[in-house]
């Protein structure tokens, strides 16, 4: 083996330079928040987990140029057992090809709902054409996020996984954590229609954690 | 006078393959007469197998045939073998010597896991006939290019037999008289040369030849123990002592006159069933009859050159009663094991009341075409577009039900309630007919939409959530619905909470004038 090709694997890391994600990278759309992700943008492959310590400060704004990308690759989008229902003009208004959008619904009495959204949360990382798959869980057990770490390496699918600020505490397998956070705005004047948001890297594989950026949404 | 040279084309190895005398070179000389090749496929255990196949685990069984105190163990089962139980034993002294299962004789039930063997073997060659009660006999001569020659087609026979759960015993003989006696007698003897098939035959005992016992009586009463001994008899005397019959037999089995073989035709609709002897509650025990069905509904859907989309499936619970259930594939597919998935997904889902008596299945709409094989000529796998996704689909709705996935749709209509739906199983995606009633799409609607609008309390007339909300300005004022029965009117405003989320609250313009929560933003 050279030592080109030695460089060239993930597992080694080199001081200085970032390790560009496998299979390239998508914009996120904000040049900003570009800036701090290692390789210049979103991963397509491996997990995610985005970091809130509320639901609607944000979060899903920052990945939605991403998707809508994606779909319009012709790559699926889907969102497995997301707490709402996501709102179709929305997506449509963001960029979203609605007929690349499935969204996973369980039924509410299965007793066994956690593990099966677990499961169908799997078989949608593991699914070939499938460009990113979400999900809202609030916990999720180390061996499983390892699990589901190597099924979205495996197929080349971007897993997101949306986690409450709580869990930043606990370690996880995913190769980009990030954390956010709304921005107070002054109490005084009027309401602004757009919210301000810090964005944080809690850790990124094979590149500098701990780089933050504001972003108007 | 000039010295002659010595001519070098003299030698052998010099000359040209075209000259060379016809025994110097083997290869390019006598091309091999292209005769039929027969295969025959003979199962001992055929009665026994057929009620025991289906099960995961291996018990000891034995076939009883009589009446009350005079039945006897007429076949046994390897498990029951080693429990010292032979074959005419009284059926007391099998169960003295452990615990058995006894099982009686279904033909009907042989007769149709014979024809669905013949099915199955329809992928090694399109000539397959079936030689009742226990047998399949195959020409393979044309087939033996496909499989690498008789090696390579006798080890997928085998893997083959493995899988459906048969134990079979094989020749290869060129008729196919030769053959079938030849599975009946010494398993696994391959004759390939016609001038080698009275070497092979002449040990055979007689009882091969299935003989009528007075036939049989016959020919024992003179001594004539082996076929080769009854072939050494006069032509005359044989046909004199015996039936002409006999000796047309004989004409047959040596090649001396023709013996045409009917082949069968596979039916348009597939119907294969599983006994299951002894209690099944668990399944997971299921899966493994259904694999079994599978397996032979792929090697039906092969010889048809078809795929199918529909899975009728029926459990039995004894006589009383019946579960049905149908597996639907959202593309058409011939590969058992995604079949196999979705029925392990489906069986999980189901609760078996009772103790399953036998597994059913039943296919009846066959989709023509399709590729021919999982794999192209490099045995890479191929995804077409949309196999993954069926795959995927089906998958998903076999374990958590149909109505788990959903995709969506948009509606125009100017209520935000009614501005989207579920798009219908199968619905085809409407392009283009897609239309917005509002033009700044990215800030006027939430990215979620709460299902159920929450009403919020109000403190001096402000509505509260997480701590008093504070409202932008502007407001959306949506009103009217007086076609259907969903009318409303509201003002709507984007409200943000103190810890920074913004929501879409409304504010009922008439009845209560509630204030409530409708959306959250991102």
């Amino acid at each position: 083996m050279t030592l080109d090709e030695l460089l060239q694997r993930a597992c080694v890391w080199r001081a200085g330079v970032g390790t560009p994600p496998v299979g390239g990278s998508l914009t996120s759309g904000y040049a900003a928040l570009d800036g701090i992700l290692p390789g210049g943008g979103w991963p397509r492959s491996g997990l995610t987990e985005i970091l809130a310590a509320t639901t609607g400060i944000g979060a899903l704004r920052l990945v939605l140029p991403a998707l809508a990308r994606l779909s319009r690759e012709g790559r699926w989008i889907i969102w497995v057992a997301p707490p709402h229902v996501p709102y179709s003009p929305a997506l449509h208004g963001h960029g979203l090809d609605l007929t690349r959008v499935l969204v996973v619904e369980l039924a509410e009495d299965e007793a066994s709902t956690r593990m099966q959204t677990l499961w169908a949360y799997e078989q949608a990382l593991r699914f070939a054409d499938c460009g990113a798959a979400l999900l809202w869980q609030d916990s999720i057990s180390n061996p499983r996020l390892r699990r589901l770490q190597i099924a979205a390496a495996a197929s080349s699918t971007w897993g997101l996984v949306f986690r409450p600020a709580s869990c930043a505490a606990q370690p996880s397998p995913a190769p980009l954590r990030l954390e956010i956070e709304a921005l107070n705005e002054p109490r005084s004047g009027a309401v602004a229609k757009a919210s301000s948001l810090r964005v944080s890297v809690r850790k990124a594989r094979g590149a500098r954690a701990g780089l933050h950026c504001q972003l108007e949404l | 006078m000039p010295v002659a040279l010595p001519l070098t084309t003299t030698l052998p190895m010099a000359r040209p393959a075209s000259l060379r005398p016809l025994d110097d070179a083997q290869p390019l000389t006598r091309p091999q007469p292209v005769t039929a090749l027969w295969l025959h496929v003979h199962l001992p255990q055929l009665p026994l197998e057929v009620l025991t196949r289906g099960m995961a685990h291996a018990r000891a069984c034995v076939l009883v045939q009589g009446e009350g105190s005079r039945r006897k163990v007429v076949m046994v089962n390897t498990r029951a073998a080693t429990l010292g139980i032979r074959t005419g034993m009284p059926l007391g002294a099998a169960h003295a010597l452990g615990e058995i299962v006894e099982l009686e004789r279904n033909e009907r039930a042989e007769q149709h896991a014979l024809e669905n063997l013949g099915l199955w073997a329809m992928q090694l060659t399109p000539l397959v006939s079936l030689v009742p009660p226990d047998g399949v006999l195959l020409e393979v001569r044309g087939s033996l290019r496909l499989f690498h020659g008789l090696d390579g087609l006798l080890a997928r026979l085998r893997q083959g037999l493995k899988q459906l759960g048969y134990r079979g015993q094989y020749a290869v003989a060129p008729t196919p008289l030769a053959a079938t006696l030849l599975a009946r007698g010494t398993a696994r003897s391959v004759v390939q040369d016609s001038h080698d098939l009275g070497r092979h035959l002449s040990s055979l005992p007689l009882e091969v030849l299935r003989l009528a016992p007075s036939e049989q009586a016959a020919l024992d009463s003179i001594g004539v123990r082996t076929l080769g001994e009854c072939r050494r008899l006069a032509r005359a005397d044989l046909a004199r002592r015996l039936s002409p019959a006999l000796l047309a037999l004989f004409d047959r089995l040596y090649g001396q006159s023709p013996d045409p073989r009917v082949t069968m035709v596979a039916p348009s609709v597939f119907e294969a069933a599983l006994e299951l002897p002894w209690e099944v509650r668990d399944a997971q025990a299921l899966v493994t009859a259904g694999q079994r069905l599978l397996l032979e509904l792929q090697a039906y859907l092969r010889a048809h050159v078809a795929m199918t989309r529909h899975l009728h499936w029926r459990v039995r619970h004894g006589e009383r009663y019946e579960q049905r259930f149908d597996i639907r594939l959202t593309h058409p597919a011939r590969d058992h094991e995604h079949m196999l998935l979705l029925l392990r997904e489906t069986l999980m889902r189901m609760t078996l009341r009772e103790s399953v008596t036998s597994l059913e299945l039943k296919v009846d709409e066959l989709v023509h075409g399709g590729p021919t094989m999982g794999a192209d000529l490099f045995g890479v796998r191929h995804h077409a577009q949309g196999e993954a996704y069926g795959s995927f689909v089906d998958r998903l709705r076999s374990r958590c039900g149909s109505q788990a996935l959903r995709a969506m749709d948009l509606h125009s209509d100017h209520r935000p309630e009614v501005a989207w739906r579920w798009r219908e199983n199968n619905e085809p995606v409407r392009r283009g007919g897609i239309k917005t009633l509002f033009s700044d799409g990215l800030n006027t609607r939430p990215v979620w939409l709460v299902k159920e609008p929450v009403t919020l309390s109000t403190q001096h007339g402000l509505p509260q959530f997480d701590g008093p909300l504070r409202l932008v300005p502007a407001r959306e004022r949506i009103d009217t619905g007086w076609w259907d029965e969903r009318g409303l009117a509201r003002d709507y405003f984007i409200a943000k909470t103190t810890r920074g989320s913004r929501l879409w609250v409304y504010k009922e313009l008439d009845g209560e004038q509630r204030w409530r929560l409708h959306g959250v933003f991102e």
